[in-house]
């Protein structure tokens, strides 16, 4: 029944419902807790999703909103099964207006297309997360997604000034505009980043930044992760805001050289991928005084990638890492920690400490700026013993996190992977007010249920304790 | 027309100046379960004028006493400190570690940081750096049920829970009591200056600002001046530059080499585009257009002020407009933001009432709405002192329920009591 009534709003090839094609989406990247919903359906338009969103009202079944599935923490687990709404087929770009600096796509649109489409324009969109070749807009505004270059010009957030979102009562309102200042609370603003639960966004409208004209990337060569993190914290100190500032510990190297032979030294401790990027008239000297601090705080080498190729290689091989790591272990679990950056050297003794003592690999590639770190976790999935030793190592570092006045994701978001660090991070009072703010939205509870928040939504949730943790990542 | 003034509702009401938060989550617990009398939050006192008119007395709450400095890790380039805290206060804290919060504040000695939360302060730094929306990581404030919360943290990457710091900004006081703020913080470039440009017509300024969109500099403010407000500018501050016709401010910052290579360049690419006169405004001098513009909107005697937003595309057109019925004009105009006071030679309400029909029509064609930042208090209520009501109405209405149930918190100031 509720297939047949889809059908005649999406039509024969908008749905998906065989068991086996349901399989794909059980889960995203975070593949602890798998659930296929009922039905998968493919809107072409927001009008269809006004219809397919009133239907499960009417029929009283939950529905989720689904990007790429490139998110990790189980931001599109349907649960409770119900209609996945899979946006992938709205994506078109239906606006660029270069003159005022804004384009409006539809949220299948994946997030590296509207960067190509604007090639030679002279404007790019800045958000570029490392998913940034599979990940769609619109799923980027929902997680508020980060990126290598957010250090210097923020995450989505800072790049989202519109979105029209069908809410979960069936209803189409226009959040912000093509427009700055537009009169009432930021709705807009707090609709990035509320992980589906708030409707289904259906329009994006996104800022554009003009391209650097020049950049300067280079690669800092550290003995120890201890002098490179003490860079780290003597650049941000300085008052220069690099453009990006990345770092690959000597675990993480090793398997980036095999995979791209790029030429790293093998036997270093850390390296520092850092790029500034500006006027041709000022990069070089704020290279030079990069450079400079490297070395104060023990670099034994700073090269500068020569050329465009040398640029590119140099940043394929820092957004690929989580692909190499396949050569270092059968299985991994990436996690997704912050801590203030002074407290980088310290994050990072802890981490040491608790791979010595659980007796588990750790290696490091993180936006190491932005004080945002992916600790990987290095595991064989068949060892049951190993997998809860993983998990209690991951846990520890969060809650190091938090210790250390940081947060338990920078960027991958709450999801239903650290649900139930919410009351860890937040007071009873605090979460009490997300809920009243989410019943704003979404009173019924039906749109994403039992996501973000510990108390969440009212369908049968069927929780699924964690017996081993997540395999893939990216970031 | 009889109607309580804000300013007599103000006086009528009881003062009450916390010493600590617990204090104050006390007070707004036990009002919401007693007396439910309306809630008058202040910090400098600088916009109690905006929106429609306070009815009823009650308690002003100020957050004077609540101006600790609680962390300031400067190597971290974040600062903690409670919502009292004086603008001037702050900056001078953040400037001795060469760094600050890029944003222009009005009355920076009188205007607190909750203040500047709460109505969304800017200035002409908008264009190149952006507003609080992009430097505010943690807020703590109490709703008006006298729920203490905090949203985001002191990092400065943080996705974990609702992003409800953006809800505070620009909510003026009507969601919940602004305590303490944690920002992101920027480093002081070395140098400023400023680029003044005056065009013959609004379309050769128009030309200007098209060839700007792909220009190699990156100004960080891009102002449009009429010529009643660049006289009124020039005038407080004693510079030596035309003010006859419309003019294009543009700032640049920046280390010395970068300043002085944009000025150039910039001017290269001007060349054509018609200006009748160009000239560069550095430091100390520098430093004055930027105070004088960031206050133009709050220094005023006249009777209206007025903010539209549209395309800013739109924004020059809009202006020419305006410009020929004598209303003084200021525009952000890389932003699409125009701000216009009212001159106090025509003031009868009729002819007001036309000019800002026809000008609101306008935003709104443009993709933008229009509002009354202020004017006279027996105006408003047969004014849209916020503007049309946006998409969101509805939703901005059930969150203020959600936040403030027993609505205390300044009361009809943003929605109209029906």
């Amino acid at each position: 029944m509720l297939v047949e009534r889809l059908r005649t709003i999406v039509g024969n090839d908008g749905l998906l419902f065989d068991p086996s094609e349901l399989l794909v989406y059980e889960c995203d990247g975070y593949v602890i807790e798998k659930k296929v919903p009922d039905v998968v359906v493919f809107p072409t338009s927001t009008e269809q999703v006004v219809a397919i969103v009133k239907l499960c009202n009417e029929m009283d079944v939950p529905f989720i909103p689904r990007g790429a599935g490139t998110s990790l923490a189980g931001g599109c687990l349907p649960i409770g099964g119900g209609v996945m709404i899979a946006l992938t087929r709205m994506k078109r770009i239906l606006e660029v207006n270069l003159r005022d600096r804004y384009a409006v796509v539809e949220p299948g649109l994946v997030n590296v297309h509207l960067t190509q489409h604007l090639k030679g324009t002279g404007f790019h969109y800045a958000p570029d997360p490392s998913s940034q070749g599979a990940c769609t807009i619109g799923g980027n505004v929902a997680t508020n997604s980060g990126g290598p270059h957010t250090l210097k010009y923020g995450v989505t957030v800072n790049h989202v000034i519109g979105a029209e979102v069908v809410l979960p009562d069936g209803t189409i309102v226009q959040l912000g505009g093509q427009v700055e200042d537009v009169p009432g609370f930021d709705l807009t603003g707090l609709f990035v980043g509320s992980e589906g639960t708030f409707g289904v966004c259906t329009k994006v409208t996104v800022r554009l930044s003009r391209d650097p004209s020049a950049y300067r990337t280079m690669l800092g060569v550290f003995n120890t992760v201890g002098e490179a993190t003490n860079a780290i914290s003597a650049i941000i100190g300085a008052g220069i805001v690099p453009a990006a500032l990345e770092m690959m510990d000597q675990g993480i190297v090793e398997a980036v050289e095999a995979a791209f032979h790029f030429g790293f030294p093998l036997d270093a401790g850390a390296v520092l991928l850092i790029e500034v990027d500006g006027l041709e008239v000022a990069v070089d000297e704020e290279a030079s005084r990069i450079k400079e601090l490297c070395s104060e705080n023990g670099a034994r080498e700073v090269r500068l990638a020569n050329t465009q190729k040398e640029r590119l290689l140099l940043w394929k091989c820092r957004k690929q890492a989580f692909g190499a790591i396949g050569r270092l272990s059968p299985s991994y679990c990436t996690q997704d920690g912050v801590v203030p950056r002074t407290k980088l050297p310290e994050i990072m003794d802890f981490i040491n400490e608790v791979s010595a003592r659980h007796q588990i690999r750790i290696v490091n590639v993180f936006h190491a700026g932005d004080g945002n770190i992916h600790p990987i976790l290095l595991f064989d999935e068949r060892n049951t013993e190993q997998v809860g030793r993983v998990l209690a190592a991951s846990d520890e570092i969060l809650e190091k996190c938090i210790e250390l006045g940081g947060s338990v994701t920078g960027e991958h978001g709450i999801g239903v992977e650290k649900i139930s660090f919410m009351e860890k991070l937040f007071t009873k009072e605090t979460l009490e007010v997300m809920e009243r703010v989410r019943t704003v939205f979404n009173p019924s509870g039906r749109c994403s249920p039992q996501k973000m928040l510990p108390t969440a939504g009212a369908c049968g949730m069927e929780h699924i304790e964690r017996s081993h943790p997540g395999k893939k990542a990216s970031s | 027309m009889t109607m309580p003034m804000t300013a007599s509702v103000i006086e009528a009401s009881e003062e009450f100046a916390p010493a600590t938060v617990a204090e104050l989550e006390r007070f707004l617990g036990e009002n919401a379960r007693k007396v439910k009398k309306p809630v008058y939050p202040v910090g400098g006192r600088t916009a109690l004028h905006y929106g429609y008119p306070l009815c009823d007395p009650g308690t002003v709450v100020s957050t004077a006493r609540l101006s600790r400095v609680v962390d300031y890790p400067a190597r971290d380039m974040t600062v903690t400190v409670e919502a009292g805290i004086r603008m001037e206060q702050l900056n001078e804290l953040l400037d001795r570690e060469r760094q600050r919060l890029p944003i222009d504040i009005p009355q920076l000695h009188r205007a607190t940081l909750g203040g500047v939360l709460a109505t969304n302060s800017n200035g002409p730094r908008r264009y190149g750096y952006g507003t609080l929306r992009d430097y505010v990581i943690g807020v703590s404030a109490i709703d008006g049920r006298g729920n203490l919360f905090h949203a985001g943290g002191r990092v400065v990457k943080n996705v974990a829970g609702y992003d409800l710091c953006k809800l505070m900004i620009g909510s003026l006081g009507t969601l919940a009591v602004i305590t303490q703020v944690t920002l992101k913080l920027r480093p002081v470039p070395e140098t400023s200056s400023w680029l003044w440009c005056s065009y013959p017509t609004w379309q050769q300024l128009d030309e200007a600002l098209e060839r700007l969109t792909t220009t190699a500099t990156r100004p960080v403010a891009m102002i449009a001046l009429n010529a009643r407000a660049a006289r009124q500018i020039v005038n407080e501050i004693h510079l030596d530059v035309p003010v006859e016709s419309p003019t294009l401010a543009l700032a640049i910052e920046g280390t010395q080499k970068e300043t002085e290579w944009q000025s150039s360049v910039l001017k290269d690419e001007l060349s054509f585009t018609g200006a009748s006169a160009m000239y560069d405004i550095p430091g100390h001098h520098g430093e004055s257009v930027w105070t004088a513009l960031t206050d133009y909107p709050v220094v005023t005697d006249e009777p209206l002020t007025f903010r539209a937003n549209m395309l800013p595309s739109r924004a020059a057109g809009f202006m020419e407009r305006a410009d020929a019925t004598g209303i003084s004009l200021l525009s952000h105009i890389g932003n699409g933001i125009v701000i216009g006071h009212f001159p106090d030679d025509w003031i009868s309400w009729e002819q007001s009432l036309a000019i800002l029909n026809s000008l609101s029509h306008q935003a709104q064609e443009n993709r933008g709405n229009f509002v009354i930042l202020q004017c006279p208090d027996e105006w408003k209520r047969d004014l849209l002192l916020w503007g049309q009501p946006e998409s969101g109405y509805q939703l901005m209405k059930k969150m203020k329920a959600a936040f403030d149930p027993e609505g205390v918190l300044n009361p009809h100031r943003l929605f109209v009591k029906a």
